[in-house]
């Protein structure tokens, strides 16, 4: 399974390379966090693998919660052609109301002050987001025999965030429609059916949970594994502590592997570069 | 048109030899640039970085490795210095340090930088930030001037007010005038156009916490 995961992203992804837009700027949108640094240092790290790969003149950050701002980062910018890919897992309150708000955007392409600004869609929506959860799946658990194995891909879910749910789904359906695990579950932290049930749900003795976050921040880090019954009380933020948990963890009598958050894949980098393309596509604009 | 932030940059720093930003000295020296803080000048003991990149996390966490949401809070991180060769290296760590700090004194330079009064901020917010409009005006005045002082809170120059003709009355004069700040040397100035987002969720705690008491 691994070599076909290989092949289906290598496949997916085999136009980065064409991609150049030295005359473009591109601005990764995080949510960010005033607690701890977890939150953005996805984002920040996809962005700096970006820039390094020269694709675009320029590559910048900004946040919601952090600095630079929304209401900041085009006067950090350069160029007069502006791409803007939202590092969130799903559409939602922040792609649809915040962003476009805080940076001034009136659609798909927005022309202010003689620049143009492409809003692009978020980096959880692109259709290669399946084979990542399957890449991390089968990273955190290489031992674990599919046939054998409950993949488990918790979401969010509340009210506030009822298009992360769906997406969670939508990528459990794609999974599943695979063929590849025994058993490919939806599970939430906050709403039925909840993870705190992952005995009950699944009945196979391979456990394997993928958080659908971008950021290893409070909900997949501390929240989580208290959840899953891993740790009795919420630990440390990631970035206090020097080693991710150690897999597999006996429970129930089943093998639990608990997965960072699918955000943290390096391969998001890529992701966040093809929605450019997949705007450009949409849009008939060419390079 | 095309803008060159790291030309302007250049320039400053072909014209002094010392370009001071925040907590932060820009030195000319052999074979391309410093980056220290000003308090660490006379130490022999600093660790020695030389990526931009580094500059991220020398930026988010303070000298007791707490996290620093505020990059302009006066709190950076002692015990470093940053050797870049590059002003576009120096420009990349720059918005670490001081996310904007460049692009926006450039702007307000060629009056392209147009405040936002708080009333606006407040304005616009939604979901759980709306109800950051019923904070009153003295509530404001209180709030940012214990928020955004510069001793111990936000070293940022404010350009906006809390509604048109209402000024900051709760911050000494010099808080308001970036002239004030460039005038001491080569400094480039940390300006604040418009309201932040921890002063926005500050708003929003000073108004829950004033109807909990009514």
């Amino acid at each position: 399974m691994r070599e076909t995961v290989r092949l289906c992203l290598q496949r997916r992804f085999y136009s980065f390379s064409m991609l150049t837009k030295p005359e473009s700027a591109l601005v990764v949108v995080g949510h960010g966090s005033t607690v701890n640094p977890d939150s953005s240092a996805p984002t920040y790290d996809h962005a700096e693998t970006i820039a390094h790969k020269g694709i675009f003149g320029e590559v910048h950050c900004a946040f919601w919660k952090e600095e630079p701002s929304l209401r900041q980062v085009l006067h950090m910018v350069d160029c007069d052609d502006i791409y803007v890919v939202p590092n969130f897992i799903s559409e939602g309150y922040f792609t649809r109301t915040v962003i476009p708000r805080e940076l001034g955007l009136n659609g798909a392409i927005t022309e202010i002050g003689g620049r143009t600004i492409k809003y692009c869609e978020p980096s959880g929506n692109h259709p290669g987001m399946t084979d990542l959860l399957l890449r991390r799946a089968r990273e955190v658990a290489p031992e674990a025999l599919p046939e054998e194995t409950a993949l488990f891909i918790v979401g969010h879910g509340t009210d506030l965030n009822e298009n992360s749910a769906v997406a969670a789904k939508r990528e459990v359906e794609r999974i599943r429609a695979r063929g590849i695990y025994a058993e490919v579950l939806n599970a939430y932290m906050e709403e039925a059916p909840l993870i705190a049930d992952w005995h009950a749900l699944a009945t196979q003795p391979n456990i394997v949970v993928v958080p659908f976050f971008i950021s290893d921040g409070l909900h997949s880090y501390q929240d989580i594994p208290v959840l899953l019954g891993i740790e009795a009380e919420p630990g440390a933020a990631a970035s206090q502590r020097e080693v991710f948990r150690m897999n597999p963890h006996h429970l129930r009598r089943r093998t639990l592997y608990y997965a960072s958050a699918i955000g943290t894949e390096p391969l998001f980098a890529d992701v966040i570069v093809d929605q450019v393309e997949c705007f450009d596509r949409q849009h008939l604009i060419f390079s | 048109m095309k803008r060159h932030l790291t030309f302007a940059l250049a320039q400053w720093l072909t014209d002094s030899p010392q370009l001071e930003v925040g907590e932060i000295l820009v030195r000319r020296q052999p074979g391309g640039f410093e980056l220290l803080h000003r308090d660490d000048l006379k130490r022999n003991d600093l660790a020695a970085h030389t990526r931009a990149e580094d500059a991220r996390l020398l930026a988010t966490l303070d000298d007791h490795d707490t996290y620093r949401p505020l990059k302009s809070a006066p709190n950076l991180r002692h015990g470093w210095r940053l050797l870049l060769t590059t002003p576009e290296e120096v420009r990349i760590a720059l918005d670490y340090f001081y996310p904007a700090a460049l692009g926006l004194f450039t702007d307000w330079q060629q009056q392209m930088l147009t405040p936002v009064d708080l009333r606006e901020t407040l304005g616009r917010q939604s979901g759980m930030y709306a109800i950051t409009r019923k904070i009153t005006d003295e509530q404001a005045q209180e709030m940012i001037g214990a928020f955004c002082t510069s001793q111990g809170g936000c070293l940022k120059t404010i350009l906006w007010s809390i509604s048109p003709g209402l000024p900051i009355c709760s911050l000494p004069p010099e808080k308001f005038d970036a002239h004030t700040v460039r005038g001491k040397g080569c400094n480039l100035p940390l300006l604040c156009h418009e309201a932040c987002n921890l002063l926005v969720a500050k708003a929003r705690e000073v108004v829950k916490s004033a109807a909990k008491a009514e």
